[in-house]
């Protein structure tokens, strides 16, 4: 046998053949095959999440204003989902989407992951990663230097949150410091509480007794749409029981207004109107609690005054509002206007609310005293089934601030919103009114340095142009955020905050809640990032500061500073987390009325003063002038609520965004809803492109046909077209507030405005 | 390959100088060669090449231990209330004995040296780790059927070191789960551990309960 | 074969949803995203490629302003018995690679990620559009991945999905019972429950065991109210849906003009 080149071939392919047969007799085909099915069931990019043990650590949902309790349940030492808590008194275990996608918000790519330094232009997007030294050394040098030029005042912080003691401790700084300028932007809740301060001369929220009351009458809250805390709202409405009544008022056919008991439509903006024509039946036809009114009220007769001169009282004021005027403003029938009052009046406890959607927009004054009137009118005040009034928790004595000139100063200063002002006593802040006051300042900016926390103003704020130009205009823009919203990117530097669930926060009164709770989120994980609480932050600074206003900080941190305001409750807070203080007034109490004739005031008299007429004081129904000319814009656009989607400073998770419909979201665009007959008079068609106009911008939009909407209105959804964020969050539709403006309520210059003239083409 | 060689065995018979022709006896030969080498391959080389061998990285002594401790394996694999098993302990487990060497024994002094002092979790090796994709309830099968740890982890308690991990190059997976022996035949042998793959799970369960058991019993 | 079952003592895991509770909220949507590890996108605006185990509808009655009414749907896979409810539910009828099948113990249609190929018969069979491909792997952003939930497996490109009823809690909960010793009782109604139910904040969703008495839905589904989707298509499934809205009915069927919803011999 001679192996040569041609017959090393036949052999060569005797071995393989004779391999080849082996083979099939050996495990490796076998093996291999089974080996290989497996290989492609584990993709090594198919995470394979770690296993641990469960736990359950509890805290509270600060998303928003809410305040509702939540577990964050573990895997190991991972938070892997949020569930709602059952015994936690404001939601009793029930959550909306955003609560339940907090982790998005703590895992996601949004998040800001250490201090940084703006290196482009602003908003460009070009940061350099600086030190937590550097960046409070930066911030602390710009503070240092404009109190050396004796100009404490122009530095401005806008805050988020309603309430808690970090507002607080930032007020604190800002004042020792020497700046009065302390704000956030308004909401309904807002414009609630100065109604109770007019009406019934307390510092609080006004909170509504909705578990007990069995006739609810809501001028447009969107009470399953995000109104109040969305966990105890959603709750309330699952647990009803068939005795209660719940009446929807609004010209959209709203989540809230489906799931009432009856929808009313109405004019947009005219609720104020009508609340005075429920008013209007009710003491015509002698329906009101005479006891109350008779012994507890001012200002509901006409009566002189200690110089004799006569006045007119709430009574009189509601002759202008008869079922047949009334019907005409609000396009609601004279028969349903009054068999409305007569429900209402003959309920045990009734309840009206107000503040539209979610309730971001204060809206006018007077619409607000109105429907605070109506339940004045029914005695509902302080008691079940009532509107309470929550007071403004008060803090433990903090040591007394030393002040220097430099700092009294500052604080004699007007503020830069012109709020508690001459023109505007009774509020607190106008942050609205800044992007104008900075855009007709002639020189420069009466704001030199902004200092943002838990806020998102360049977002939030209506007329983002307008904002826009203003911001520009601040030579020294901090933000806080945790995440990179609008004014983060837009800042020129940001000390990033931990995220929710990394800090501690205490959320003093869930928004419309009935009694005080107070609640302590607390850290569920050690920071992700190279965060720090802006407490801390601003301890930091006040001692870089130094003398009197380093003293006026003696805490070595926001955690020690917590726990010495809360004192008392900060042992039960740390065990329990919330703290639940249910006061029944005593009978006498109930009445009790801090205002000048020490009775709920029909008659504000705080609104009176030197050249006020009776007319200016008492609610009278005063509709909003809207935008543009009526002829050019021949339609009326009005924002719409989603509890899928953020209204507020935060954007929408990317799951609540996922659960948004395509009538409402479609790739980069929003839609919008008109009714089929206003369609078709301008030919437009279901899912088409069209240019909505209005006075203050233009946006390309889809069109949404929906019965649901009065003809001659253009609905578009609060909460898209962030233009900031990742792309997870950002560059979805249109910002409502690049459309629409403040209108400032010249009672109290808060932003009452609720829509805006617009103009729809096809395109 | 085959058809390819098959033509040219072909081509080569067609050839008329028979000095160059390839014997029978030659055919039969290589043939052979090629067949017994595949079979050493595929039944000694091959399992040697589809695992990768790997040390646990503490040579750990189940004997030591579980003469030390009064629970039996249930002293560090135990249940948790909610029904589910630890399996293997964490680090804060062996913290309770171990915060500092109580022997001199060298692997001791490296356990607490390299893991417990600077709090590390020891990456060990798990020869029974099942794909994501299956959920094994420990609870039904040791208070349910009341089983033993042994009768499918072998004897491992008595083990005095810790066994070469084999870990299958191509799956990721611990030789465990397929079985020691390659070729799946016959029975382990006795104190082994038993293979794990879906139809072992299956063939017992077909055993003992008459059902081999719905998808969702034994996945996720 | 499926061997003959005895179904009245067989646990037969049902949902009875309130349609005249649900607020659309979508709280279930997100819950059952968080539980299951259901995975996102930038876009998910078109709904053909966005993966929902339960997703909320809106109907509309389609009447003009201000007669106009809406309501909202949630709908999870309907877990059909099939017809004669042995199973046979449409889409493990057709899957060739039994990666999809009925469990008898439960009632739930189980669906094995690492079993299916991708052919998507079980797609086109579901009348309830209650599966969903995955066109791509999917990416979780930044640090999400962290947020995964072990008890339930991540799927991977190519792969159907669907709702489990969240079967892994079931699992879980026979684990606890177990160890507690009680695996030869029924599961309590706490014991197991869905993600979506747990989730919704109106209480509109009921999940228990429809065989129980000692079960909500037990009761619940026999209401007058109670109605289920393509009910004439004898797909069986076991998640009821309760209204008081007749409009709302008939959309839940296809109905002849003269025909009156509710007034249908139904097989069970």
């Amino acid at each position: 046998m001679k192996i040569n080149r041609r017959n090393f071939l036949t052999y060569t392919t005797a071995a393989a053949l004779g391999g080849a047969a082996g083979t099939l007799l050996t495990p490796v085909p076998w093996k291999l095959m089974d080996d290989a099915a497996i290989w492609t069931q584990n993709w090594p990019w198919t995470p394979v999440p770690e296993a641990g043990p469960v736990s359950y650590k509890p805290s509270i949902c600060t998303l928003c204003p809410g305040g509702c309790g939540i577990y964050v349940r573990f895997s190991g030492n991972r938070p892997v989902k949020i569930e709602g808590m059952k015994e936690h008194p404001v939601n009793k275990g029930a959550l909306c989407p955003m609560g339940l996608s907090g982790l998005q918000y703590l895992y996601g790519p949004d998040r800001v992951r250490s201090p940084l330094k703006r290196e482009g232009k602003r908003g460009e997007g070009k940061w350099k990663k600086i030190t937590w030294d550097e960046a409070l050394a930066a911030v602390t040098e710009k503070l240092a230097s404009l109190r050396k030029l004796e100009e404490p005042q122009s530095v401005a912080c806008i805050t988020g949150m309603e309430g808690g003691t970090l507002p607080s401790l930032i007020g604190r700084f800002l004042t020792v410091y020497g700046s009065p300028n302390l704000m956030r932007q308004a909401t309904a809740q807002d414009a609630g509480a100065q109604a109770v301060f007019l009406t019934q001369g307390k510092q609080g929220t006004p909170g509504f007794d909705i578990e007990n009351a069995d006739f609810i009458l809501s001028f447009g809250s969107g009470m399953l749409d995000g109104w109040g805390a969305p966990g105890r709202m959603s709750r309330l409405f699952g647990a009803r029981n068939t005795a209660q009544r719940f009446i929807q008022i609004e010209p959209r056919l709203s989540d809230t207004a489906a799931s009432a008991n009856r929808w009313i439509g109405i004019n947009p903006g005219t609720e104020g109107a009508l609340a005075l024509g429920l008013a209007h039946i009710i003491v015509k036809e002698s329906l009101y609690n005479k006891h109350f009114v008779e012994t507890f009220t001012f200002g509901f007769n006409d009566w002189n005054d200690e110089a004799g001169v006569a006045h007119t009282g709430f009574k009189a004021l509601l002759e202008g509002y008869g079922p047949e005027n009334v019907s005409r403003i609000t396009g609601i029938q004279e028969a349903l206007i009054k068999s409305l009052a007569r429900e209402f009046a003959g309920s045990s406890r009734p309840i009206a609310i107000n503040g539209r959607g979610k309730g971001a927009l204060p809206g006018g004054m007077n619409e607000t005293l109105a429907v605070h009137a109506l339940n004045a009118l029914m005695g509902n005040i302080n008691k079940t089934g009532g509107l309470y009034v929550i007071p403004e928790l008060t803090y433990a004595k903090w040591p007394d601030l030393g002040m220097d000139g430099i700092a009294s100063r500052g604080m004699r200063q007007p503020r830069c919103d012109g709020a508690g002002g001459d023109l505007f006593p009774n509020s607190r802040f106008l942050l609205n009114r800044v992007p104008t006051l900075i855009n007709t300042t002639k020189d420069g900016s009466p704001v030199e340095a902004l200092l943002v926390v838990d806020a998102n103003p360049m977002y939030t704020l209506p007329d983002t142009a307008a904002t826009r130009k203003a911001f520009e205009r601040i030579p020294f823009i901090v933000s806080f955020s945790s995440y990179m919203d609008e004014t983060a990117s837009y800042a020129d530097y940001i000390l990033p905050d931990h995220s929710p669930l990394e800090r501690y926060q205490d959320v003093p009164a869930p928004a419309g809640m009935s009694h005080q709770v107070i609640s302590l989120a607390v850290p569920v994980i050690k920071p992700l990032y190279d965060t720090r609480h802006t407490g801390d932050a601003f301890i930091h600074m006040a001692k870089a500061l130094g003398g009197f206003i380093e003293e006026a900080f003696p805490w070595n941190g926001y955690e020690a500073f917590l726990e010495d305001t809360l004192q008392g409750h900060w042992r039960i807070l740390k065990k329990k987390g919330v703290v639940e203080i249910i006061e029944t007034p005593a009978a006498s109490d109930r009445f009790t009325f801090n205002t000048a004739s020490a009775k709920y005031e029909f008659y504000p008299t705080a609104r009176a003063g030197t050249g006020k007429r009776d007319s200016d004081v008492l609610p009278a129904y005063a509709p909003a002038i809207l935008d543009g000319d009526e002829k050019t814009f021949n339609l009326i656009l009005i924002p719409c609520d989603s509890i899928r989607m953020a209204g507020d400073h935060m954007a929408s998770s990317p799951f609540m965004t996922k659960t948004v419909d395509d009538t409402v979201l479609k790739k980069q665009m929003t839609l919008v809803e008109i009714n089929p007959a206003t369609a078709l008079k301008l030919n437009l068609e279901e899912g088409g492109k069209a240019l909505l106009k209005t006075p203050k911008g233009k946006a390309s939009v889809l069109i949404h046909l929906y019965e649901g909407i009065m003809p001659g209105l253009i609905a578009m959804p609060r909460g898209l077209g962030h233009t900031a964020y990742s792309e997870y969050l950002a560059n979805k539709g249109t910002n409502i507030n690049e459309l629409m403006g403040p209108i400032e309520d010249p009672a109290s210059g808060l932003d009452m405005a609720w829509g805006i003239r617009a103009q729809l083409f096809r395109v | 390959m085959g058809s390819n060689g098959h033509h040219h065995a072909a081509s080569t018979k067609a050839t008329p100088d028979s000095a160059i022709q390839a014997s029978g006896w030659g055919v039969g030969l290589f043939f052979m060669i090629g067949f017994a080498g595949s079979l050493l391959a595929g039944w000694i080389l091959f399992p040697e090449m589809l695992y990768s061998k790997k040390k646990q990285p503490i040579d750990f002594n189940h004997a030591v231990h579980l003469e030390t401790v009064s629970d039996g394996c249930d002293s560090c694999h135990y249940f948790e209330k909610d029904g589910s098993f630890t399996g293997m302990p964490d680090l804060s487990k062996c913290v309770d004995c171990h915060e500092s060497a109580q022997t001199g024994n060298p692997e001791e002094i490296k356990f607490v040296d390299e893991y417990v002092t600077p709090g590390i979790e020891v990456p060990w090796l798990n020869y029974s780790k099942q794909p994501d994709c299956v959920f094994f309830s420990h609870a039904a099968h040791v208070m349910g059927a009341g089983m033993s740890c042994e009768s499918c982890h072998g004897d491992i308690g008595t083990s005095e070191h810790t066994r070469v991990y084999e870990e299958n190059r191509l799956t990721g997976y611990s030789r465990d789960i397929w079985g020691k022996n390659i070729s799946r035949l016959g029975k382990p042998e006795p104190g082994a551990p038993l293979p794990m793959k879906m139809n072992d799970c299956a063939k017992c369960h077909e055993e003992k309960t008459g059902r081999k058991g719905a998808c969702f019993q034994c996945h996720k | 074969m499926k061997e003959k079952h005895d179904y009245e003592r067989a646990r037969r895991y049902g949902m009875v949803i309130d349609l005249d509770k649900c607020t659309g909220c979508g709280a279930c949507m997100v819950g059952c995203y968080m539980e299951n590890n259901v995975p996102f996108k930038p876009d998910e605006t078109n709904k053909l490629d966005s993966i929902n185990w339960i997703r909320v509808y809106k109907l509309n009655n389609g009447k003009p302003y201000p007669e106009t009414e809406i309501c909202y749907l949630p709908m999870p896979c309907m877990q059909c018995d099939g017809v004669d409810l042995h199973g046979h539910s449409p889409c493990v009828s057709v899957c060739p690679a039994v990666a999809t099948d009925y469990d008898d113990d439960t009632g739930i249609v189980s669906q094995i990620y690492t079993r299916c190929f991708g052919c998507r018969y079980c797609m086109a069979a579901c009348p309830y559009h209650a599966r969903k491909f995955n066109w791509w792997d999917p990416v979780w952003p930044a640090d999400m991945k962290k947020a995964l939930s072990p008890d339930v497996s991540p799927r991977m490109r190519g792969v159907v999905e669907k709702c489990s009823f969240c079967f892994h809690r079931y699992q879980l909960a026979r684990n606890k019972a177990y160890f507690e010793n009680r695996q030869n009782e029924p599961l309590g109604e706490d014991d197991y429950q869905t993600a979506c139910a747990q989730a919704c904040p109106t209480g509109t969703i009921t999940f228990g065991d429809l065989n129980n008495k000692a079960h909500a839905v037990h009761q619940l589904k026999t209401s007058p109210n109670a109605f289920r989707l393509l009910e004439r298509l004898g797909t069986n499934p076991k998640v009821y849906y309760l209204t008081a809205k007749n409009w709302v009915r008939r959309q839940g069927d296809n109905y002849l003009t003269d025909e009156e919803p509710g007034k249908l011999k139904q097989k069970r």
